[in-house]
């Protein structure tokens, strides 16, 4: 697991991380967002041991990034948003070279069963420099799990990709994850976060602010409800009003209205709401809740730490 | 042993598989033989002898040039393209990286020294006479040749590996470390002069010491400027 003790890095009079506490549990994957320039890089760099903190520790697996560093990088897999592979070497060589330099026992064995999970079984001998961006990006995961780290340190590993290979590559850390691997994932596409982040992690300047399970985060602040109807807006407007809501229009399809009003108690207030559109003869189609997607929801936190 | 497995990597795949390495390999040891080709006839005396000796001396330096250029594209190279970062994720010292890097461009260098040098011998043997050659060329004079190009080859490695830590692009790196290089050569041929007329022997091993030092001194700033932390701040 990974433990973020109070982490500060400063370059020169920059602090990239100020005070930085979280921590990622095995069989877990947390996304770290923000802004460019939030410290993401930063931290993925110093839990990895790449990296030394100004002050605060990390703990990888309970070793301190302070007092071991190297034993530290032994238990971590780095992926970087480039793959950065040498382009002269086969496959079998670079995974080979990586196998070796991470002392793993039997490193050709390695290489080739590393490729065959990623379907690269048939180009072991082909040169780096000859794969596709997909296909490098897989050499750069296979790397990552040359040494079979407990960690992985995921930074913005889906980027370039098709959008087939990016559902693959998905696929592939949630795969991870089921095998109790503790995986922080570095990412701005909010919706690849949502899909597999078990909890999310938010920097802005440097400073953590937001930790949450992602279901968590996206609930927060009021909840919003979309009713569906036929019949004329203003007086569903007026309705709503009547209700003691602010209503506001969501859209028209298929001949039927829509409008979207937020509240704390849905419980009371849908109720009212019903019961007044209907007393003005609006004929309701549909009351629904609306979900917030991550996206929307770290926005709400962006803008709130702005202001 | 890691660096040796960088060194190894270094030599085997960036080295003898790259087209323009070998090609510039090729140019260093062609260069020293047209100064023989177009060296008719060499006195007798002195005088002759200290040609043959500069002869095989050129034929030592000029391939060694060629492991600036080595080195100022292995590291700025790594920077570039980012492949310098799996390697600082991975479990080794800072030391066997700038080690692994020094040893692979200071094995293939030497060995190309090593090749022209019995090449030139060879040549110039055959072109002014193999008891002429002999007689200014002994066994201990090729050695301290030789030897002298290994310090040369680790002062200018561990110049240009200072210089690419802190350029990002590897031309960068070979013009300022070229400058810098060209400057020590005149200081340190300078001392050698007056070294070999101060007296025999003991003047121009106290040059030699102080190369040694220089090394040291080089590579103790090279490992310094290639810790990690330094160097992924400029990544």
């Amino acid at each position: 697991m990974i433990e973020v003790r109070d982490v500060t890095r400063q370059f020169g009079a920059l602090a990239a991380l100020s005070h930085a506490s979280f921590t990622v549990e095995p069989g877990e994957i947390v996304a770290l967002l923000g802004p460019n320039g939030a410290g993401k890089t930063t931290a993925s760099r110093i839990i990895g041991g790449i990296l030394a903190p100004s002050d605060g520790d990390v703990l990888v697996d309970g070793i301190s990034v302070r007092a071991d560093a190297n034993a530290v990088r032994a238990r971590c897999g780095f992926v970087t948003d480039q793959p950065s592979l040498y382009e002269r070497m086969p496959l079998r060589r670079y995974l080979g070279f990586f196998a070796r330099l991470y002392e793993v026992s039997d490193p050709d064995d390695r290489a080739l069963e590393l490729a065959k999970v990623l379907g690269l079984d048939d180009v072991l001998d082909t040169r780096l420099g000859a794969f596709s961006r997909g296909m490098r990006q897989k050499v750069a995961i296979a790397r990552a799990l040359v040494h079979d780290p407990p960690v992985l340190l995921l930074d913005e590993p889906a980027t370039a990709l098709d959008p087939e290979m990016a559902k693959t590559l998905r696929s592939f850390i949630v795969s991870l994850r089921a095998r109790h691997r503790a995986i922080l994932l570095t990412t701005h596409d909010l919706d690849e976060a949502q899909r597999i982040a078990d909890r999310v992690v938010v920097l802005y300047r440097g400073r953590v602010v937001r930790v949450g399970a992602t279901n968590e985060i996206r609930a927060v602040g009021q909840p919003r409800y979309t009713v569906t109807f036929a019949g004329d807006a203003a007086m569903a407007l007026s309705a709503l009003a009547k209700a003691g809501v602010r209503g506001e229009p969501a859209g028209a399809s298929d001949g039927l209205l829509a409008l979207r009003f937020a509240t704390d108690d849905p419980r009371t207030t849908n109720t009212a709401v019903l019961r007044s559109l209907l007393d003005a003869d609006i004929r309701v189609v549909t009351l629904a809740a609306e979900e917030r997607s991550l996206e929307e929801a770290y926005m709400a936190i962006l803008a709130d730490v702005r202001t | 042993m890691k660096w040796w497995l960088i060194a190894w990597r270094e030599i085997r795949w960036e080295v003898f598989l790259d087209r323009a390495s070998l090609l510039r390999m090729s140019i260093f040891i062609v260069i020293p033989m047209l100064f023989i080709f177009s060296n008719r006839r060499i006195p007798l005396g002195t005088g002759g002898d200290l040609t043959l000796v500069a002869l095989a001396a050129q034929s030592v330096f000029f391939p060694a040039l060629s492991g600036v250029a080595l080195i100022a594209a292995t590291f700025t190279a790594e920077k570039e393209n980012g492949t310098l970062v799996p390697l600082l994720a991975a479990p080794i010292r800072d030391f066997d990286i700038v080690l692994g890097k020094l040893v692979g461009m200071v094995v293939p260098v030497m060995l190309t020294c090593a090749v022209t040098l019995a090449a030139a011998y060879a040549l110039a043997s055959f072109r002014y006479g193999a008891p002429r050659v002999a007689s200014a060329l002994g066994p201990e004079v090729l050695y301290a040749i030789l030897v002298l190009a290994f310090l040369y080859l680790i002062t200018t490695g561990s110049i240009t590996m200072i210089v690419a830590a802190r350029v990002r692009s590897s031309r960068a790196a070979q013009q300022v470390a070229g400058l810098v290089i060209a400057l020590s050569v005149f200081v340190l041929g300078g001392l050698g002069f007056v070294a070999s007329q101060v007296a025999e022997g003991w003047p121009l091993v106290a040059v030699g010491a102080l190369l040694v030092l220089f090394d040291l001194v080089a590579l103790e700033i090279a490992r310094r400027v290639w810790q990690r932390g330094e160097v992924i701040a400029r990544i």
